[in-house]
């Protein structure tokens, strides 16, 4: 394609806008770990709800599944879309401890497991109410990720991407 | 923080419109096995490749470096399809898990990278149609194009090249920048899904490529960068 009297390749040209690129649009730090959480959650048994809203002002330089850095402060939500219904989740971290709530649209009877995915592998579960409200009190903190399943079971579990705590 | 980037909202509906598919009729294979590319490039595609192949051969923790390999370029794909951040990341997880269920029907190593450079333009393209459907006058979707107002990149420090660059290319076309962005990232595209992607026929792609890539060469020669 190149001229030989041409002083740079058009391939070299394109190498050079793809590297301005590079510089200009950098991508979340963890892009990789979110892509590989994503990998992990695939292989369990499980169908993956989907992110749908989350507070803008969280995203940025760090990736929309990994929205927090560990030990930030403060109180942010999330929303999952899944097969005929919706889960808002809303977490509030202070120094020493964590708290999840959550509402599940349209209410309907649930099981939901709250499991850590840090070193120290941990679940605790609860129910969703007649409202379609859920708590986690006292919550671990790290990358968490939460598990639905219907009561009576009828279909298979339902679980969100990985998000800190 | 530094998502956010509010320039006035851009009409640019030109870049979602479909063609004709019969336009796409003759494709132009350029390479899907890179071989023509810098040290930089062609290194991470070879190297890819063999992270590929361990992988396909039972090595669990070459699929990683798989991924950081290549996760950023697929993140350059996305983007120059004009997706904002979020549904970028999305595309390159989404990306990723096709792979998984896919790896079988890539013969040749060498074009693991554009394999997955494809699939990720065709899925950013998709979720482009997606986004503008129930959002049409969302001005969230960013453009791929230089910015012009303050923005995160404009907190990048350039190098001097890179400036020089920049500033060259900003005298191009928008069309010119969009295309190029496009055909920059990754190993080379076929021209027939740049073409659906910008709704240019595929018999265009490439004499619109040679005049911005001239364009540019004589703004870089101008510039005294060449």
């Amino acid at each position: 394609m190149a001229d030989p009297l041409d002083p740079i390749s058009d391939d070299q040209i394109l190498d050079a806008v793809a590297g301005l690129w590079e510089a200009l649009d950098p991508p979340p730090d963890d892009l990789a770990e979110g892509v590989l959480a994503r990998l992990d959650a695939n292989d369990l048994d499980a169908e993956l709800l989907t992110l749908v809203e989350f507070d803008k002002e969280l995203a940025g330089v760090r990736s929309t599944t990994m929205l927090r850095a560990p030990n930030e402060i403060g109180t942010w939500s999330l929303e999952y879309l899944g097969p005929g219904f919706r889960v808002q989740v809303r977490i509030s971290r202070s120094q020493r401890e964590a708290r999840l709530d959550g509402w599940v649209v349209p209410a309907q009877p649930m099981t939901v497991y709250l499991t850590s995915m840090g070193s120290k592998d941990s679940t605790t579960e609860t129910q969703v109410g007649d409202s379609g409200r859920f708590e986690f009190p006292v919550t671990p903190t790290g990358a968490c990720r939460l598990t639905f399943v219907s009561d009576p079971t009828s279909t298979r579990p339902l679980v969100t991407p990985p998000f800190w705590i | 923080m530094l998502v956010a980037h509010r320039s006035p909202p851009l009409d640019f509906t030109w870049l979602y419109q479909e063609q004709d598919p019969r336009l796409y009729r003759d494709v132009i294979n350029v390479s899907e096995v890179p071989g023509t590319q810098d040290a930089e490039p062609g290194a991470r595609w070879s190297a890819s490749a063999a992270a590929f192949v361990a992988w396909r051969d039972g090595d669990q923790a070459a699929l990683e470096e798989l991924v950081r390999l290549l996760s950023p370029t697929l993140w350059q794909v996305a983007r120059a399809a004009g997706l904002d951040r979020s549904h970028a990341e999305d595309v390159v997880q989404t990306t990723w898990l096709a792979l998984m269920d896919h790896a079988d029907s890539i013969a040749h190593p060498m074009a693991v990278a554009g394999w997955l450079c494809t699939s990720a333009r065709r899925e950013s393209w998709r979720v482009s149609k997606r986004v503008r459907r129930e959002r049409p006058t969302d001005d969230d979707v960013l453009h791929p194009t230089l910015p012009t107002a303050e923005g995160p990149e404009t907190e990048v420090v350039l190098a001097d090249d890179h400036l020089r660059l920049r500033l060259c290319l900003d005298r191009l076309t928008e069309r010119c920048q969009t295309l190029l962005r496009m055909l920059a990232a990754g190993p080379r595209p076929e021209y027939a899904e740049v073409s659906a992607a910008l709704g240019m026929a595929v018999g265009s792609i490439g004499p619109t490529r040679a005049r911005c890539l001239d364009k540019l060469r004589r703004e870089l020669i101008s510039e005294g960068s060449l």
